[in-house]
This record gives structure tokens, C-alpha cells and sequence, in this order.
């Protein structure tokens, strides 16, 4: 509870004075319907005063639904919301923000050509109709010593790391007067480190009276962090309102997933099968564009039968690693070979034919072409992995089923257009080709981006079973327990440099961390 | 859907591709405008454009039936009419697949009018040379091939402009139109200009034998055939051939064709070539099917009716004729007005221009409503 003697009296404050009994939020038998999707169906849960509820889910549960219904995004077609005592009619976010319910969304969304104050300014419209800066700033001070908010008021945003934009989020939304904050998958861009430090933030808060739900999919933070839990299911609710403790985590899987599902790793990791690196590269370097931090002077070598994990934050050069190791863009400097032939100079097509294929990062930049459809895309990858462009749809159909069939990912109609598929189709549409023929090296972007719990790991079983084939496999990950499980070795990027190479067997979370924000020197 | 069952998810279906169909139940007039057959609200919007027109007629003081029966009779309501508007809408169909056809790899072809001045250049100079001395079809055959290459070349230094440079294509196209002109108007001032022409600047008319003659007592010529025949080449070339696929990846998205590793550079310029080479024939077409000489002014600014055509038909190569066959109507229909009205005929191309932009309105104000 509120130490109310020791800190003074500010607006939070008073509404902190809540007992923590009573509920902050109430949200009662929320229905949406999509067509003829239940996005969500009677779903209930309650949020105290200084308390931390975790929202669990899997992807498409129906959790990001519930969260724009009670922010004003999307109108519920029943139930009810009653906040401090009052049942509320949400009809805008700017109610939601009115009303004290502050959301910090996954993707951050701040102005980064404006100062921090700036964009703290636009978002409260503290000061009324003319900006007082030192007003502001003091306000910004204050918040930032109070939760532990480390940031400065006249930084520009655009400068800063993606923790640094996540505590400017959360200090806008606390000084526009939130009492209830919702935090959309906070850590899915954070470093270990980082993902300490907001914990100890969030738990400032909650000392402080404000009410967090947390929505995640990691037991980990659950663990971490929540007092009670609420999971999510196909849009049904499977658990209400459950003490964090009363409950294992092999129950919270059973209920988010519906089924247990044994989390696939790789088993033999570290016994390398042949001495032999399959996979080379030699000082590769690459000037920064735009964003990311370019490459300098990255060498590796990943041996036939071996995943070798690159870890890192998001930015640090993974892109341009990916790229360069798919002839997407070439090198300024250095080599790349696949056994023993020298790669470098050559396009997409040639690294294509010479066996070395990959995963995109961003498909929607860099895979899906508007317009056609999932079979044209088989066709188009076929096409360009041969010698002579020849696009045949109907044999590219047939060997789609057959692939599918053998690779078990569950696919979209064949005649869909993908760029009308959601994330998580157009994701398995790409793994599918990938892994549809063995090949010398895999390069693989965040393969599990988007995916559902299941696929997720029948995916991770597709890695395994391309290295025990003797496939060099290259896995960028930002998620370190996935590095961890199926790594052999883990090489960790940081300012575009390699700043460790680890055994996976012989490391953790903590050392990869601790890497992962080594500053360049 | 059991075609695709080998396809389909074994276990549940993804969920989340479900998610980004947003459908509202509750009845609103929003609702039934968004669900109302996509035909019926076109040909609305066309009855809408015709009204406005009316109206503008209206508002320059003559009467809107009047002006309307007028256009339709030096249109569409006799067979010489017809025909009239048939063989114009041969250029024009021509420079507008020749829009077609880069758009399919995303560029924007504005330069058809300057193609279709180089292509019937072209075959002025070669017609001239020796059309009197070789035998028609000879004649014909050698037109056709100057006049495409030239339309390949005027419209290919755009694309070489654009893939090496970065110049955009939509600029310099436009750009090159004018040079085109400039280089006919120099021609038929000086080097080519007509001794017998009583002071007028234009070029030797063909000769007799190089002229493409008339069918079954027509007016229409083989020009009409050609370009019909090259309609549903050309619809062939990018709806079915692999060369039009990998244009449509590269249109499509050009990151992606290019991690694909297909050649985007070739496709681009070889997109640019292919349709100028169609505006250069149609331009070689309009010389020796209708005027058979340079004269200033030959295309009619046919070459922007064809970029609005080519628009209108969403560069599908047989909507693209249709269009180019209503816009050469309505563009003849202006002659009525001329003679019967005191309007000037270019009023016509208040109806063009809203008709172009009928539908443009149509989808967005459906997206408005489904929002």
C-alpha cells in the first residue's frame, strides 16, 4: 500500500488513496464479433489498486481486442466496464485518457524529430495553450525521480534506445493522470537488462496505487511481475482473475495453448557433428544507412550440422547481417563463403543456387508482392532459385501441397492472396518454402514472429531437423530463451561488432545481456 | 473450397487471419452503399458525370439535350460517324497499352503522346524515301518497324534515365513529349517541309501506294485490325507470359523482386521499350491509315486521352481498348458541338476528365464508408 507520509501530495496520489480492496477497473462479460469471429466472448476480469494483472494469451486470443475495446479503440457489442465505481461508456481513446487509462502500446508511438518534453507536451497538453518548457521539464523531472524513470526532458527522441522511448511513453502517460496503465507486450523489444529496470518501475508504481495490466505471452514475466492472471483463449476466457501463486506454469501453458506442449530444444546442442565451417564470414563491414548501426568487421563460421544464435537488441546490425548473408546487399568490405566458395560479389540468385537461403526479416518489405497469390509466391520462389526464370503456377500448386504436406505447417488456401493473410499465415507461408528441400545454409530472421504457440515449436523442430540434415543455420533471434534452447554456439552483436562468442550450454540470459549492451569502444 | 483441403489447416484454423475481415452487422446506409454491386455504382457515377456536364453546358447557355444530341450524332449515331470514331481510337488504344504495360511494373508512362510523334516521324521519313518506289505492303512493313523502333527508343531513354539515374520516369516521359514535338515542328519547317504545300508547314504527303487503303468499302483500314490483334498480344504478354509475371512482381513490390533476384533493371527498361514500340506503331498507324503526312498538331494530344484510357481500364489490356473506343467517341463528339453550338469543342474534355475521375471517387469514398 501507499506510503502516503513520504512522498507529497500529487494527483496520483489522492486516487492511490483507494483502499486496494475495492476494484479500479471492473470489465464484465465483454463480447466483440468480427464476421464470424468471436474475437471475444464474456470475458471478465477486475484490476485492483496497486495491483499488477497479467493478461495472458496467445496470439489471436483475443487480448489486443479486450485492450482497444477498453481504450476506446473498438466498441464492445455487450458488457460492461465500470471504473472507480462508475460504469463508463469508452467511446474514444481520448475518453480513455480523460477518464485516467493510459495505454502503452508494442509499437511506441512517439514523434522522433520532437524533444522528449515535446512530445510529452503534445500528448497532455500540460500548460494549456501556450508550451511552458521549464513547467514541463520539472514535471518530467519529477516523474522520472519518482519511478525511477531515467530520461532527459531535452533529448530528441529519435536519438534515443528503444527503452529510453518505452520510459518517455510511460511518463507521458502517467502525467496525462493515469491511474490505470496497460502495457501492450512491454519487454518484446528490451534488452534483459532493460527488462529488470522496468520491472522495478512497474513495481514503483504499484507502490504508488496505480493499476497495470501487463499483456504477455512470457511465464517469465508473469513470474516476474504479476500479482493475479487472466488468460486468454480463441477469444474465450480460460482463467479469471487467479493469484499468480496459486497456480504452475505448466497449467498456465495447458491453458493458453489448450493442450501441453513440450518445448521442443535442441538436445545434442554443442556436439558439433564435422569440424568443418560451412558457412564463413570473413571482416564483413557495411556503412550504416538510415537506421541500424552498419557492420564492422563481423567474422564467423558456422559448421554443416550447427545453429549458431546471433543475439542481440533490435538495430544492433542484425538486418544487415541477414542481408549481406543473402546477397541482398553487398558488402563494403570482406567475404562471405559457403563451402569454400567465395559468395561475395554475387546477387540474390547466385546465393540462391549456390544453397544458401533465408527468412526474411520484414516480409511485408521484403517477401509479400500485393496482389499475388500464395501459389504465385511459391512459383516466384521456385523461379528464382533455378537457372532460367519460368514461372508455372499449377506444377508450383502441386508442389506446394506436397511440401506442406511433408513440412506440416498449416498454410492459407493456395489461391489467397497473401497480402490479405494475416502475419502469422504469411510466416508460415515463408518457413514452408524455406524448409522445403535441405539446403547448405539457412539464414533465419525471428522465424517465430507472429507465430501461435504450436506452430512456434513445430517450428523450432524444423531448425533441428535442418541441422541434423547438415545445414549451416544462422538464427537471429531477440528472444533469448529461444537462442538458448536451440543455439549450438551464441554470437552476440552489438554496435555491428561481434562482441561475444559463447557456447549455448555454457552461458545465460545474464552473460548474453550484459553483451548485448556492451558499448562499442 | 475442397480443392484446397491439402491445403488446409489440419488442426484449428489460424485464428488471426480471421481478425482482419471487420464487418459491421447493423444496418446503416453506408453499409448497404458498401455491399451494392460495384457495377451499378460505376455506371451511376457515369450517369453522374454526364449530368455534370450537362450542367456546364447549362451554365455556358446552351441547352444540355441540344449539346447532347449533337455529340451523339457526330458520334456514334451513323455508320461514317462510327467508323471515325473507330479508326482515331487505333492511336489511342495504341499509346495507351503502351501505358499499360509499364504500369504493370509500376512506372508511369505519361510520354505516349511524344511516342506517337516519334513513331509517325519515323515513318514519315522512311515512307517518303521509298514509298514510291517499293510496293505497298513493302512500304507498310518498313513503316511499322521505323515507327516502333523509334517509339522504343524515345520511351527506352526514359527507362535508362530512371534505372541508372533514378530520374523519374513520370517527368521525364512528359518532358520528352515536348521534345518530340520540337523535333516534327523543325522537320516540317525546314528539312521536310512539303515545296507544293502553299506556304502550309507540313511534310510530302505518303504516296498513294504506301497510304494503308480502305477495307470492304470502309472507312476503317488494317491499322483497326492490327491493333485489336496487338490488344490481346499485349494481354497475353503481361497476364500470361513470364516476362509479364516478373513485371508484376517488380510492380508489385520491388524490394521483393529484388531479393528475389530478378533482373529489375531489364524488366523496367524492357517495359519501357515494349510500350513505346506499341505508341511508336500506333503513331506510324495514324499517319498511314488517316493523315498521310506531318502535320503540326497530327496526334490530337491523343497520346494523353490514351494515359487517361489506360487509367480508366486499370491497364487491363481489352478494358483499355473499350475506354480508348468511348474517349475517341467523345473526342469526335466535340465536331458536333463546334458546328451547332457556339461552344468551343474542347468542352468535351470537361466530360473526359469526369469520367476519369468517376470512379476514382467511387473507391474512395467506399473506403471512406467501410471505414
Amino acid at each position: 500500500m501507499v506510503d502516503s507520509a513520504e512522498i507529497d501530495l500529487t494527483r496520483l496520489e489522492q486516487d492511490a488513496k483507494l483502499d486496494s480492496t475495492k476494484n479500479l477497473l471492473e470489465v464484465f462479460k465483454i463480447c466483440k464479433t468480427f464476421g464470424t469471429l468471436r474475437a471475444n466472448h464474456d470475458v471478465s476480469f477486475t484490476l485492483k489498486a496497486g495491483e499488477v494483472h497479467a493478461l495472458l494469451g496467445e496470439n489471436g486470443a483475443g487480448k489486443s481486442t479486450l485492450m482497444k475495446i477498453l481504450y476506446g479503440i473498438q466498441k464492445a457489442d455487450s458488457g460492461s466496464i465500470t471504473f472507480m465505481g462508475k460504469v463508463v461508456n469508452i467511446d474514444s481513446p481520448a475518453i480513455a485518457r480523460n477518464l485516467g487509462l493510459g495505454m502503452v502500446f508494442q509499437d511506441l508511438r512517439l514523434i522522433p524529430a520532437l524533444t522528449v518534453w515535446e512530445n510529452v507536451a503534445l500528448h497532455t497538453k500540460l500548460g494549456g495553450k501556450i508550451l511552458r518548457k521549464n513547467n514541463i521539464c520539472e514535471l518530467i523531472d519529477q516523474a522520472s525521480q519518482r519511478y525511477g524513470l531515467a530520461v532527459d526532458p531535452n533529448a530528441k527522441v529519435g536519438d534515443l534506445s528503444i527503452g529510453e522511448w518505452q520510459r518517455v511513453e510511460l511518463i507521458k502517460v502517467l502525467l496525462a493522470g493515469a491511474k490505470v496503465l496497460i502495457l501492450d507486450e512491454p519487454t518484446s523489444v528490451l534488452a534483459p537488462q532493460e527488462v529488470d529496470a522496468l520491472f522495478d518501475i512497474i513495481r514503483r508504481l504499484k507502490n504508488d496505487g496505480v493499476g497495470i495490466v501487463i499483456i504477455t505471452h512470457k511465464l517469465r514475466e508473469v513470474r516476474a511481475i504479476a500479482d493475479r492472471v487472466s488468460v486468454l483463449r480463441g477469444g474465450k476466457q480460460i482463467l479469471c482473475d487467479l493469484p499468480a501463486q496459486d497456480i504452475t506454469n505448466d497449467d498456465l501453458v495447458k491453458a493458453m495453448v489448450g493442450e501441453f506442449v513440450n518445448p521442443i530444444t535442441n538436445s545434442d546442442r554443442g556436439s558439433g557433428s564435422s569440424s568443418q565451417s560451412t558457412l564463413v564470414a570473413l571482416d564483413l563491414t557495411l556503412r550504416a544507412h538510415g537506421e541500424g548501426t552498419g557492420l564492422k568487421g563481423v567474422d564467423f563460421d558456422v559448421k554443416s550440422g550447427e545453429i549458431l544464435g546471433i543475439a542481440g537488441i533490435a538495430g544492433n546490425g542484425q538486418r544487415e547481417l541477414a542481408d549481406l548473408l543473402t546477397g541482398a546487399r553487398m558488402a563494403d568490405r570482406g567475404d562471405i563463403e559457403l563451402k569454400g566458395q567465395r559468395l561475395t560479389v554475387a546477387g540474390p540468385k547466385h546465393y540462391r543456387m549456390a544453397g544458401m537461403l533465408g527468412v526474411v526479416a520484414d516480409p511485408i518489405r521484403e517477401f509479400v508482392v500485393p496482389g499475388l497469390t500464395v501459389a504465385e509466391h511459391a512459383a516466384l520462389w521456385l523461379a528464382t532459385s533455378s537457372k532460367k526464370l519460368r514461372f508455372d503456377i499449377g506444377s508450383a500448386t502441386k508442389w506446394l501441397h506436397q511440401v506442406a504436406d511433408r513440412i506440416g505447417l498449416p498454410l492459407a488456401p493456395s489461391s489467397k492472396r497473401l497480402d490479405q493473410l494475416s502475419g502469422g499465415n504469411i510466416q508460415r507461408v515463408i518457413l514452408t518454402l524455406a524448409f522445403a528441400d535441405p539446403s547448405q545454409g539457412l539464414v533465419v530472421s525471428y522465424p517465430t514472429r507472429g507465430l501461435d504457440v504450436r506452430t512456434a515449436e513445430m517450428t523450432h523442430g524444423l531448425l533441428i531437423d535442418a541441422r541434423k540434415q547438415g545445414t549451416a543455420v544462422v538464427l537471429i533471434s531477440e528472444d533469448i530463451d529461444e537462442l538458448l534452447s536451440l543455439s549450438d554456439r551464441i554470437a552476440v552483436i552489438s554496435h555491428g561488432r561481434i562482441s561475444g562468442l559463447l557456447e549455448a550450454k555454457n552461458t545465460d540470459r545474464l552473460e548474453i545481456g550484459r553483451l548485448m549492451t556492451q558499448e562499442a569502444s | 473450397m475442397s480443392i484446397f483441403s491439402p491445403l488446409a489447416p489440419k488442426q484449428d484454423p489460424p485464428l488471426d487471419d480471421l481478425v482482419n475481415h471487420e464487418v459491421e452487422k447493423k444496418f446503416s446506409w453506408s453499409n448497404l452503399y458498401r455491399s451494392s454491386n460495384m457495377t451499378f455504382l460505376l455506371i451511376l457515377t457515369y450517369i453522374g458525370s454526364f449530368f455534370l456536364f450537362g450542367l456546364v453546358a447549362l451554365a455556358r447557355g446552351a441547352n444540355p439535350f441540344g449539346v447532347f444530341g449533337a455529340m451523339l450524332q457526330s458520334s456514334v449515331l451513323n455508320v461514317g460517324s462510327i467508323e471515325q470514331v473507330i479508326l482515331r481510337a487505333v492511336p489511342i488504344s495504341l499509346a495507351a497499352l503502351a501505358v499499360a504495360v509499364p504500369a504493370r511494373a509500376g512506372l508511369v508512362n505519361v510520354g505516349g503522346e511524344g511516342q506517337l510523334i516519334m513513331g509517325a516521324v519515323a515513318a514519315t521519313g522512311i515512307g517518303v524515301a521509298i514509298g514510291a518506289s517499293v510496293p505497298g505492303p513493302i512500304a507498310w512493313v518498313a513503316m511499322a518497324v521505323a515507327g516502333a523502333i523509334a517509339g522504343a527508343i524515345w520511351a527506352g531513354i526514359s527507362g535508362v534515365l530512371r534505372t541508372k539515374m533514378g530520374a523519374n520516369e513520370a517527368v521525364t516521359t512528359l518532358l520528352m513529349n515536348f521534345v518530340a514535338n520540337d523535333v516534327m515542328l523543325y522537320l516540317i519547317y525546314q528539312p521536310w517541309r512539303d515545296k507544293f504545300s502553299s506556304g502550309q508547314p507540313q511534310s510530302q504527303p505518303l504516296a498513294q501506294s504506301a497510304q494503308l487503303p480502305a477495307l470492304f468499302g470502309s472507312q476503317l483500314n488494317l491499322g483497326v485490325v492490327i491493333a485489336l490483334v496487338l490488344a490481346v498480344v499485349t494481354w497475353y504478354l503481361i497476364r500470361k507470359s513470364h516476362w509479364g509475371f516478373a513485371l508484376r512482381v517488380v510492380g508489385g513490390n520491388q524490394e521483393a523482386a529484388r531479393r528475389a533476384g530478378l533482373p529489375i533493371n531489364k524488366l523496367l527498361i524492357s517495359s519501357m521499350l515494349v510500350g513505346g514500340s506499341l505508341a511508336g506503331l500506333g503513331g506510324m498507324l495514324n499517319l498511314a491509315g488517316l493523315e498521310y503526312q506531318l502535320v503540326p498538331g497530327i496526334t490530337a494530344s491523343f497520346g494523353y486521352v490514351a494515359f487517361l484510357a489506360s487509367w480508366l481500364g486499370r491497364h487491363d489490356p481489352i478494358k483499355v481498348v473499350v475506354a480508348s473506343l468511348v474517349f475517341s467517341a467523345i473526342a469526335l463528339s466535340g465536331n458536333g458541338i463546334q458546328l451547332g453550338f457556339g461552344l468551343d469543342g474542347s468542352i468535351v474534355d470537361v466530360l473526359l476528365a469526369l469520367i476519369v475521375m468517376a470512379p476514382l471517387f467511387l473507391s474512395k469514398t467506399r473506403k471512406a464508408a467501410a471505414k
